[in-house]
């Protein structure tokens, strides 16, 4: 029994380091475990706010085609106008005239405003871009987060996968809830928030 | 409105477009830009200016930071600013509103909107 003794020691020791070592890829893998949980909370907002970006893109660009649709038709019934006008004068109904080109006055004064209108629709740019931004952080927090677990993974420090991808991170600025339609507070509300300071 | 200096402060060339634009519908011709609050700051020591629309998110220096260093200046304590943002989340107007600006509006806007909260603001 005594000469056993030592193997026996032996074994312990083995069976301890064992112990030990699972002990730490246990604890490794809890350690894993945030950064996944975290990555795959922000896979679907991620997706949520590129469908926003899709669905509001396609909404603001019908809104101006509504717009320019009517401009084209205006246009074309300008057109129509002066083709009248010029027979008028060939024909020398020049009191037909006056009446004719006041329609005309009208119609060029629609198609501005229905111009200024694209102008203001084209608002959508900016807040696409806020959105787009926000889904754009959501990734490079995924993208840094797996880095990391591919770093503990291969034993390397977490800083490695940054160099071997050798950009910066760009700046981004924006508003979380940006939104071409839904406006968490109105304009009245607002209007009431500042006549009460008031 | 003749001698109106308006300053538009806002990130995006885009925006920056639309509001000179809108502004210049309405009658308000003499429009300087700035992309941030810190280039307003440079640009407004160079030039006098009387009304600031000012966005609120954008790089550098923020619209809340811009607006909390003018209201920190003695010749700025008094200048109409209307902040012209996405940001609709009740907190956040009430954050502006005690950071000192004069009024609030949400984008997108409309041209009359930008043009009632202009006069309001410059009535007091």
């Amino acid at each position: 029994m005594s000469e056993n003794q030592p193997l026996q020691y032996r074994i312990q020791e083995e069976i301890a380091e064992l112990a030990a070592s699972v002990n730490q890829i246990v604890t490794k893998f809890k350690e894993l475990q945030n950064p996944l949980e975290e990555s795959r909370e922000k896979v679907p907002k991620a997706t949520e706010q590129l469908d926003k970006i899709s669905e509001q893109t396609e909404a603001a660009t019908h809104q101006m085609l509504d717009r320019v649709e009517k401009i084209v038709q205006q246009v074309e019934d300008s057109k129509k106008g002066l083709d009248e006008i010029k027979d008028c004068a060939s024909d020398g109904r020049t009191g037909d005239i006056s009446a004719l080109a006041d329609d005309l006055i009208e119609k060029a004064n629609v198609t501005c405003n229905d111009a200024y209108t694209i102008m203001d629709a084209l608002q959508f740019q900016d807040i696409t871009a806020q959105q787009m931004n926000h889904a754009a952080s959501l990734l490079e927090d995924i993208e840094f987060r797996l880095q990391n677990i591919m770093g503990a993974l291969k034993d390397q420090p977490d800083d490695k996968a940054d160099d071997e991808n050798g950009r910066d991170r760009k700046a981004r600025v924006y508003d979380p809830h940006a939104d071409l339609f839904d406006k968490k507070t109105d304009q009245s509300a607002i209007d009431d928030l500042f006549a009460r300071k008031g | 409105m003749a001698d109106l200096k308006i300053l538009a402060v806002d990130d995006s060339p885009t925006m920056r477009r639309i509001i000179i634009n809108t502004l210049k519908r309405a009658g308000y011709s003499d429009v300087l830009e700035a992309s941030d609050g810190r280039d307003a700051l440079a640009k407004m020591k160079v030039e006098k200016v009387n009304f600031v629309i000012t966005d609120w998110n954008m790089p550098e220096m923020d619209g809340l930071a811009f607006v909390t260093a003018l209201r920190s200046m003695g010749e700025y304590k008094s200048l109409p600013i209307l902040m012209v943002t996405t940001r609709s989340v009740k907190d956040d107007i009430m954050e502006a509103l005690k950071a000192g600006v004069n009024n609030y509006i949400v984008k997108p806007f409309t041209p009359d909107t930008l043009k009632e909260k202009i006069e309001q603001v410059l009535a007091g």
